[in-house]
């Protein structure tokens, strides 16, 4: 079907690949490594291998032929219990948001009823007789919708006596048939007779106005017949223009809904009717989009199911841990959709991208010899399964990554401008902007005169007006200490603000630092005997550190709302740790390489990357233990832990 | 033939050949396509007497997808924007479907001059004055429907040469009508305009303020010069 569709054994592999912790063992043992190190590998790979992280999640990723599959096996669960055919059951799952339980508890209470709402079957009419009883059969017909039974009504009773006659005759003239039929509404004026008996007259297309005798009438169970032409038209229009899954009936206030067999025989029935100029192209567009837009319905109703964001990607993730909103103040859900690339980026196919997948060589490979672009385009699909913000936000839960966005986009720009351009009064702490003139300020507030330079009283200035020297002045001092305090938590703010900012941006700068590094890597083959997949692991160490850097960046929004205690001394020390190693490893990588000293290079970057995962293994996994356990307390009431910070202090 | 010239062709003649409806359909600059369609306003509402005419413009994917129609004579109705001719109509919209033809929907524009639907409005304040006073309101459109539409009008004292008047209505010659234009009784306005304050305004704001009916009673005189002040 789709080119990025990758089958479930390559989904399996490659969740393998992340359960060791995205290290390629192969490169590593091609290596030429020392015991330690080695050693160390071992020690690691036995450690994690057998158990999921704890800042891990379960999860698995779906093609949408797999979607398509868990689609069918709950219509099938339905059609077990109800007994109603496969399409009826697809729309009435449809109908109730793929909801099963509430589905099956309405159809036992009230069969008939849940059908009608669903569109599956025709309500039963009242044979209108009169035109009294008009009014009453056309809003039976459409009970869901008020507001088309208000303009059927409306319709109704536009009739003056006189239009009555009106409305027969063009019942006659376009349906070419029934005229004997009396009771002429305006619902069944267009629409031909339900059951066509008599065979002998023409069939007319209520749509089109065409008679030519090789019409293929088409009608859905209510019997609204119209050419197939149309039911073309209509199903592509509804599908291409509107991104409907649910198709109704063309008549007006029908509420029948086309089974996907109908759409499918609709679409692809007209090869054979070439005089209509269709187009067999558009038709099949049409029908993989309907495909897909059924997928896409099926996805958005089930909690445990998401697509994935990327675009052009037709992949789901399914993640059962995050499906409640309750599960995001423990769990951070980072997931990958198992396709990598984005088709627009990549110059070769989208087969390739899928191929890339399960062979880590072949990933390799291209890795090597692309530019920086094919390392973002070779990406994999990440993304949060709990919120839509950023990809990856570990170690710091929805709930906090999202307030500390908000606070950043509402406050950083705001709170740098206060910072450098205003000061506070000493008295009452108004905040004042010296918009110009002499340093002698006058609080419009509560009209404390004072220097804007020390700070202190202006009466202690004299005459000096224009220049202080009274730096050291004890109300001068003072009146600095209370400003100090009353700039604080804005301090405070701007120091986490700042370090975010600041990895965020040097993470952004990673693309330049691997193009940078694969320039080294080719220099160190050129100048020393190693070869290409000995100096991997320079990029290796890009790569963590561009890793490392996001979870840095995310330590500091967590910090600023953490409270103060020693849950918050020891995960700052961690992010202390994880810091100064990273910063560390950064600089080897983007210090000059002399060609004798490249073993040397080679062992300290090894170890240090090695470190450098290890402290961000740590930092992850210490802050999603303390999720787990409810550990961290927060200095401000955050989104979801209301209840918990409840039960802990029970 | 293309289908949908074919049913739309169709579709006139059909119009043309039905004398009772009293439903023209007209062409535009030549096309099929861009259409011209009137009605008479229906009997028993303010709007009886007039011909209201109505902009149609016949999209590439009609039938299938809804006709797009506008009124080009100005009515004073609370689903009708009274600026743009904009209609709120769900057969306009999502509620279309393709056996409705030309003809059907205007009659459906013809039944909801009948039956306003002032919970779902266009014109929030026409449909503020039409829940307020409704008798206020009939006039105020009974008055529309004969500079307009060429009714019969409210009152015969309304009648006459004030049709005249109907492009010119900031000139001097028009200002009675604009009080009626708003639905505003002229007493108000003169109480207001003696204060100094311009009519202009005056009508501007006693109409946002929806100083009718019912509501003279709860809005004090200082609010609407605290108003008029701004």
């Amino acid at each position: 079907m789709s080119d990025y569709e990758v089958s479930d054994d390559e989904y399996y592999y490659d969740d393998e690949e992340m359960m060791d912790g995205t290290q390629d063992d192969d490169e590593y043992d091609e290596m030429d490594m020392d015991d330690d190190y080695n050693d160390y590998n071992d020690d690691f790979k036995v450690d994690t291998v057998p158990k999921k992280k704890s800042y891990e999640i379960d999860y698995e990723s779906l093609s949408q032929a797999d979607v398509e599959e868990l689609m069918k096996q709950d219509v099938e669960h339905i059609v077990g219990i109800t007994g109603v055919e496969e399409c009826a059951a697809a729309i009435l799952l449809r109908h109730s948001s793929w909801n099963k339980e509430r589905l099956i508890e309405k159809y036992m209470d009230n069969p008939t009823g849940l059908l009608v709402e669903a569109g599956v079957t025709v309500p039963e009419q009242p044979e209108p007789t009169t035109s009294g009883s008009r009014a009453h059969s056309v809003s039976a017909s459409s009970p869901s919708t008020k507001r088309s039974t208000r303009s059927s009504s409306k319709i109704l009773s536009s009739f003056v006596p006189s239009s009555r006659n009106s409305s027969s005759k063009v019942s006659s003239s376009t349906t070419g048939s029934s005229s004997t039929r009396t009771s002429s509404t305006l619902m069944k004026r267009l629409s031909p007779d339900p059951s066509p008996t008599n065979s002998n007259e023409p069939f007319t297309c209520p749509i089109c106005f065409d008679d030519s005798t090789d019409l293929k009438p088409m009608a859905l169970d209510c019997g609204h017949m119209s050419c197939s032409g149309c039911w073309q038209a209509y199903i592509t229009s509804k599908i291409r223009d509107e991104a409907e899954h649910c198709i109704r009936c063309m008549a007006e206030g029908c509420q029948i809904v086309s089974p996907d067999s109908f759409v499918k025989k609709v679409l692809t029935s007209c090869g054979d009717s070439s005089m209509m100029g269709v187009d067999v192209e558009a038709n099949k567009i049409a029908w993989s989009r309907f495909q897909e837009l059924l997928a896409r319905n099926f996805v958005a109703s089930v909690p445990s199911l998401k697509f994935c964001p990327y675009p052009s990607c037709t992949n789901t993730v399914k993640c059962t841990d995050a499906a409640l909103k309750s599960s995001l103040t423990t769990i951070v859900p980072t997931v990958s959709c198992g396709a990598r690339g984005i088709p627009g980026l990549e110059k070769s196919s989208g087969e390739e991208s899928g191929n890339n997948n399960k062979n880590s060589k072949s990933k390799g490979t291209s890795g090597g010899s692309g530019t920086s672009s094919s390392i973002l385009a070779n990406k994999e699909h990440k993304f949060c399964f709990g919120c839509p913000i950023e990809a990856d936000h570990r170690p710091v839960v929805c709930a906090i990554a999202k307030m500390w966005l908000k606070k950043c986009e509402d406050d950083s720009e705001t709170a740098n401008w206060i910072k450098s351009n205003t000061k506070e009064c000493s008295q009452c702490q108004s905040t004042i902007e010296k918009n110009g003139g002499c340093n002698h300020m006058t609080c419009k507030k509560c009209k404390h005169e004072f220097c804007w330079v020390c700070m202190g009283p202006w009466s202690e200035h004299g005459t000096q007006w224009y220049s202080c020297n009274r730096y050291d002045e004890k109300a001068g001092v003072d009146a600095r200490d209370a400003q100090s305090k009353s700039r604080a938590s804005l301090e405070r703010y701007l120091h986490y603000y700042n370090r975010w900012a600041n990895h965020e941006q040097s993470a952004k700068l990673s693309v330049d630092l691997y193009a940078k590094t694969e320039k080294k890597m080719e220099d160190m083959q050129l100048t020393s005997e190693l070869t290409w997949i000995e100096v991997q692991f320079m990029k290796k160490a890009v790569e963590e550190v561009e890793k490392c850097r996001m979870t840095l960046k995310w330590t500091y929004s967590m910090a600023y709302y953490l409270a103060p205690g020693n849950q918050k001394e020891l995960f700052e020390d961690n992010q202390r740790d994880l810091e100064k190693a990273v910063e560390d490893l950064s600089e080897l990588l983007e210090g000059p390489i002399e060609p004798e000293d490249i073993p040397n290079l080679r062992q300290k970057v090894t170890d240090k990357t090695v470190y450098v995962q290890k402290r961000n293994e740590i930092v992850l996994d210490d802050t999603a233990k303390g999720f787990h356990e409810g550990r961290w307390k927060w200095n401000v009431p955050v989104e979801g832990f209301e209840d918990d910070e409840a039960g802990f202090d029970a | 033939m293309d289908a949908r010239l074919r049913r739309v062709n169709k579709e006139i003649s059909d119009c043309k050949n039905d004398k009772t409806s009293n439903i023209t359909l007209e062409l535009v600059d030549n096309s099929p396509f861009h259409l011209k369609g009137s009605f008479p306003g229906p009997e028993g509402t303010p709007y009886e007497g007039g011909n209201f005419e109505v902009d149609i413009t016949i999209p590439d994917a009609y039938p299938f997808q809804p006709v797009k129609m506008k009124f080009i004579t100005k009515v004073y109705h609370p689903n009708i924007s009274s600026a743009s001719g904009a209609i709120c109509l769900d057969i306009l919209k999502d509620a279309w479907s393709p056996v409705l033809t030309l003809k059907s929907t205007l009659i459906s524009l013809q039944s909801l001059l009948c039956s306003p639907e002032p919970n779902d409005p266009q014109d929030a304040e026409v449909a503020k004055h039409y829940t307020t006073s409704k008798a206020s309101f009939d006039e105020t459109a009974a008055y529309w429907t004969q500079i307009y539409a060429g009714g019969p009008g409210p009152k015969a004292s309304l009648k006459g040469d004030n049709i005249k008047d109907k492009d010119n209505k900031k000139g001097k010659g028009g200002m009675m009508d604009e009080i009626a234009m708003a639905g505003l009784e002229k007493a108000h306005v003169e109480q207001f305009e003696s204060l100094g304050f311009p009519k202009a305004k005056v009508i501007d704001v006693l109409k946002r303020l929806n100083y009718r009916g019912a509501n003279v009673s709860s809005i004090s005189e200082d609010r609407i010069v605290e108003e008029l002040l701004k």
